[in-house]
């Protein structure tokens, strides 16, 4: 028992530890799963655990522990209407995209006798060659009911693609993100913390990485790497998180003179436990505004690579749909419109959010 | 240093402005009236916060208009009330006939334009002289204001300057334009303790030699001592007492005025704790109608927390507003106030 | 000053060292190996594989050791060598001559575009702050930060091009460049792109602005008499410009780019984004990675001249 304790003084509580923990069973597991035994799980399954463990142990379970703080910054946060709109729309597209695909049909399912149908309320005319007399008629054809938002060019549902769309996006959006955080923060409190040589050879590192265009670099790596999703969102979280970087470095370098950091110091803590307990929960909250104005970015970036084509060709990202739209804008304007208002909602509603989120933490605005 | 028989060239009557914050409504000037005569010196002293700053820019409308607002008076220049004026006459006014020398010239001077730009300004908006004739007048009065090598600096930027020399700038721009009044807001708090002696003998010539009608604001009762010749104490965006400044330093009568200068730490006499009005200064907020001192004061009565004060005259140009004095009877100062180590300030000079 | 500029050289030098080096890492680490990749392109052109690894080994030394392989990548690239596109049939440099043009009108029109209106936009909201222009102003600017720039082109589209006819669809490479022509048929584009920059632009600008405003110096300009047209033009301007000259240029690089890149492909520009676009699908490589280099060196430079810019436009950086 005591060294149990001992152990999880020096990392910076037992809630690191049991985070540590996770990370070596994985790591074990990997390892098996390389050498001994064949597949116990699922590549991608590792990173969505580890992340769903990072998620946990340092997004929920803190604000959690610290209640009083929480319910502060909730209340400031709900001053703005906007944020508080932008949430509940960010809550709901959550929920449909979670137990949507439930409800609706088969998004791959493909029929062509129901192709180009319009949403429910619009009519379209479509020429129907007549075999009877050998001519070109105009028919008008009429949204239904059984494809509410209509049908693509191959008689798919709309309303299926775009829930399972919204399920590519949410996720890409939320986990690329947290990668791109997990780097910038890491790399950003150990640079401003180790000072010096190391400081400056990983500040030049990202000034080199944000040089490149983050676009084109993107799409560099997708077409060196190939377009998987899991491998989608490791390239964005692994392009896109220089401006982390930057903006945590800057926070805790102006934290590390401050005198609980030296008195912690001078106390006789270890480098890890100043970083892990004292450094890192005190950036928490520059740190929670730009990953929620991260998170739009990186759903853009993610659309428009699936626009070009470089998405996963399996996944119905929202970005594949608005492709094929572009070909159909004559006959078919809603497939084209229908993902970029879905598209442009949510990106509105994090950037509402984050910019919401940012007042409430600033601790000199009032309100 | 009596107050000349000169022409009063600007007359402040009942001047009140506001503040609208969340906390509520801050009355920063709350009915002050003076007048200023040509040549003359007038001092306003009182502690940060009691409404000198803002009264002086009140007289130009320089009040931010957001939170602030002019609410009521007079201000009245050369015939014309300066508060009613039409925007365009105003900016004729501005600069040009009054102008004003502010706090801190780090911040006062646009820190991307050269300094001989910021000087010719003024000049070149108000008059319609020549680039040319601009720049040397200014060159001029950067020399007779004691800044060397001025045609060479004339290109300079600010930060290139040190701070006494800033000021002197900030000075020169002041009287590019050859104002009637120059209204100075404590230009020597910002400035290093050995520059504050010279910006002040520059502030004691102009009035001297020019015969510039002055208004100097500040907290510092040694240079009220030297420049002054009449004193407006200010307490709570209100006047206190005003008199020439022989009467403030010798027979003062309000009881602020009295502990002001019972502050001043007598070099001379005895070592004693130093002397300080208790209490701290008032809530411009919910700002009473009565005396608003009273809460501080020594010699406070039960009138002083029910009636407004009283405007006494007790001689000739010296108004004390206080109850101590009724509005009806001649002065009456009372005894036992210490008036020692002020007095001597007062001679030595 | 001097010091300041050889310094900001010497470490330019060393990010674009970087930025070559990183690439050439990626390229190592990349599953596909770029024999593999020619191999599967060239065999669909029908030649003879044996030729082609031949081929392939002798100009990209891809068997020798990797330092062989580094000193090699470096040289070509410092010489001015770089690459034979397959796809193309001709060297990668000329390929780049021949289309840099289109993306730097484009680039360039729609910077203006957005420069103009947002610090139009950006300055008369700060001044009439809390106005009813104010909030419709910072309203749109939220929007046009969100709105995904590639839906915009194709909304752009359909409503002028296909249902109202004013645009063609597509942009017509036989146009000259300086016609009035060529200008009309880069409306579209230039509005697609200058709209998400110009809305960053307004909040930058309008920030900026504010900030100055309550500085005293603009006390002091009111004071000399100054109507307030001066005030703001000449003493708020030149202040709140400096920053934001500064953060214009440096999201010349993060943005643009591939903004740029987005709105080439809608609209069919055959600016380098567009090649690159058509490199990718024809695994043409040599291209893919010219572009990606040319792309940070851009930013390399960009960021290089405004940081020299930048110290000689402010005075007291100027004049130390």
């Amino acid at each position: 028992m005591k060294r149990l304790e001992k152990t999880a003084h020096r990392v910076g509580g037992l809630r690191n530890l049991a985070f540590f923990t996770t990370l070596a069973v994985l790591g074990v597991l990997g390892l098996l799963d390389l050498y001994v035994v064949d597949s116990l799980i699922p590549p991608s399954s590792y990173v969505y655990i580890f992340l769903i463990a990072t998620g946990i142990c340092y997004g929920v379970y803190p604000l959690w522990s610290a209640r009083r703080l929480t319910t502060y910054y909730w209340r400031r946060t709900s001053k703005h209407r906007l944020a508080l709109a932008g949430l509940v729309f960010i809550g709901l597209l959550v929920l449909i995209a979670i137990i949507g695909p439930f409800f609706t049909q088969d998004p791959t399912r493909v029929d062509f006798k129901e192709k180009n149908l319009p949403p429910v309320g619009f009519t379209v005319q479509q020429s129907i060659f007549d075999m009877s007399t050998g001519k070109f008629t105009t028919r008008e054809i009429p949204g239904t009911l059984s494809h509410p938002l209509g049908t693509d060019d191959k008689g798919r549902d709309m309303l299926a693609m775009l829930v399972s769309g919204a399920r590519v996006s949410l996720q890409v959006g939320f986990l690329a993100t947290l990668v791109a955080v997990l780097i910038g923060a890491v790399l950003g409190v150990s640079s401003a913390y180790a000072g010096g040589w190391i400081d400056n050879v990983l500040m030049r590192f990202t000034d080199i990485m944000m040089t490149f265009p983050f676009f084109l670099l993107l799409v560099f790596i997708v077409f060196l790497f190939g377009p998987s999703l899991s491998f989608i969102i490791l390239a964005i979280g692994l392009t896109g998180w220089t401006g982390v970087a930057r903006l945590v470095r800057s926070e805790a370098l102006s934290l590390r003179t401050r005198d609980f950091i030296v008195a912690a110091k001078g106390l006789g803590a270890s480098s890890t436990r100043i970083i892990f307990r004292h450094l890192i929960p005190n950036v928490m909250s520059p740190i929670i505004v730009i990953a929620t104005l991260s998170i739009p970015g990186v759903i853009l970036a993610e659309a428009a690579l699936s626009f070009i084509g470089l998405g996963d060709p399996s996944s119905t990202s929202w970005g594949i749909i608005l492709n094929a739209g572009q070909s159909s804008l004559d006959t078919a304007w809603w497939i084209a419109v229908e993902p970029g208002v879905i598209l442009f909602l949510t990106v509105l509603a994090f950037n509402f959010l984050g910019d919401g989120l940012r007042d409430a933490f600033d601790p000199r605005s009032q309100l | 240093m009596e107050p000349s028989p000169a022409t009063v060239i600007l007359r402040v009557r009942d001047l009140r402005t506001r503040f609208y914050t969340p906390a509520g409504v801050v009355k920063a000037v709350d009915g002050i009236s003076f007048e200023l005569r040509r040549g003359e010196c007038l001092c306003l002293v009182g502690e940060s916060g009691c409404g000198k700053t803002a009264a002086s820019l009140s007289i130009l409308r320089l009040i931010d208009s957001p939170p602030g607002r002019i609410v009521g008076g007079e201000v009245i220049f050369q015939g014309e009330d300066l508060l009613k004026l039409a925007p365009e006459k105003l900016r004729e006014v501005r600069g040009n006939r009054i102008a004003i020398v502010f706090q801190d010239p780090q911040v006062s001077l646009n820190p991307v334009l050269t300094v001989g730009d910021q000087i010719t300004e003024a000049i070149r908006f108000h008059s319609n002289i020549s680039g040319k004739a601009a720049r040397e007048k200014a060159i001029a009065l950067m020399k007779r204001l004691g800044i060397p090598s001025a045609e060479t600096r004339f290109n300079d930027y600010p930060h290139q300057f040190s701070g006494g020399m800033q000021q002197r700038v900030t000075i020169a721009m002041a009287l590019s334009c050859d104002p009637e009044v120059l209204i100075a807001d404590e230009p020597t708090t910002a400035v290093d303790v050995t520059i504050k002696a010279q910006i002040l003998d520059i502030f004691k010539e102009l009035k001297e030699t020019r015969r510039m009608s002055l208004i100097f604001i500040t907290h510092d009762l040694g240079i009220v001592a030297e420049i002054a010749d009449r004193v407006l104490v200010m307490y709570g965006g209100r006047v206190a007492e005003s008199g020439t400044v022989l009467d403030i330093f010798d027979s003062p009568g309000h009881p602020y005025t009295i502990g002001l200068l019972n502050c001043l730490p007598d070099l001379a006499g005895a070592r004693d704790r130093l002397a300080s009005i208790p209490g701290t200064i008032p809530d411009l907020i919910d700002s009473p109608e009565s005396c608003i001192f009273q809460p501080r004061c020594s010699k406070a009565m039960p009138v002083c927390k029910v009636q407004p004060v009283p405007a006494a005259e007790v001689s000739a140009g010296h108004t004390v507003f206080c109850h101590l004095y009724g509005g009806d009877g001649p002065l009456r100062i009372p005894e036992n106030y210490g008036l020692a180590s002020h007095q001597r300030l007062w001679h030595n000079n | 000053m001097r010091a300041y500029i050889i310094r900001r050289l010497i470490y330019a030098a060393i990010i674009a060292w970087g930025v070559v080096t990183a690439t050439f890492i990626l390229l190592q680490l990349s599953p596909n190996s770029p024999a593999d990749r020619y191999l599967a392109s060239m065999s669909a052109r029908g030649s003879d594989p044996a030729q082609v690894i031949a081929a392939i080994e002798s100009r990209y030394g891809v068997n020798r050791p990797i330092l062989v392989q580094y000193g090699e990548y470096m040289t070509n690239l410092v010489r001015g060598d770089w690459g034979w596109s397959l796809s193309t049939s001709m060297p990668v440099m000329e390929l780049i001559k021949k289309h840099w043009i289109y993306s730097f009108q484009l680039i360039l029109l729609s910077s203006i575009f957005a420069a103009i209106l947002g610090i139009a936009i950006g300055v008369y909201s700060a001044i009439r702050q809390y106005s009813k222009i104010d909030y419709i102003a910072t309203f749109f600017s939220f929007i046009g930060v969100s709105l995904p720039n590639f839906w915009l082109g194709i909304m752009l589209i359909l409503v002028f091009s296909v249902q109202l006819g004013w645009f063609k669809t597509y942009y017509d490479t036989s146009l000259p460049i300086f016609s009035l022509a060529n200008l009309k048929a880069l409306v579209l584009p230039v509005i697609t792109l200058g709209t998400g920059m110009m809305a960053g632009y307004t909040r930058y600008v309008r920030s900026s602005v504010l900030d100055n405003l309550r500085k005293d110096f603009v006390r002091t300009a009111r004071a000399k008499g100054l109507p307030e047209r001066r005030v703001i033009g000449k003493h708020v301007l030149r202040n709140a410009m400096l920053p934001i000259f500064t953060i214009l240029m440096f999201d010349l690089g993060s943005i643009v780019f591939g903004g740029a890149y987005l709105t080439e492909v809608i609209f069919g520009i055959p600016g380098l984004g567009r090649i690159s676009f058509n490199a990718v699908f024809a695994n043409d490589y040599p291209v893919v990675i010219t572009i990606t280099l040319i792309g940070a060196l851009v930013v390399l430079i960009t960021n290089l001249v405004t940081d020299i810019a930048y110290t000689w436009l402010d005075p007291r950086v100027r004049y130390e």
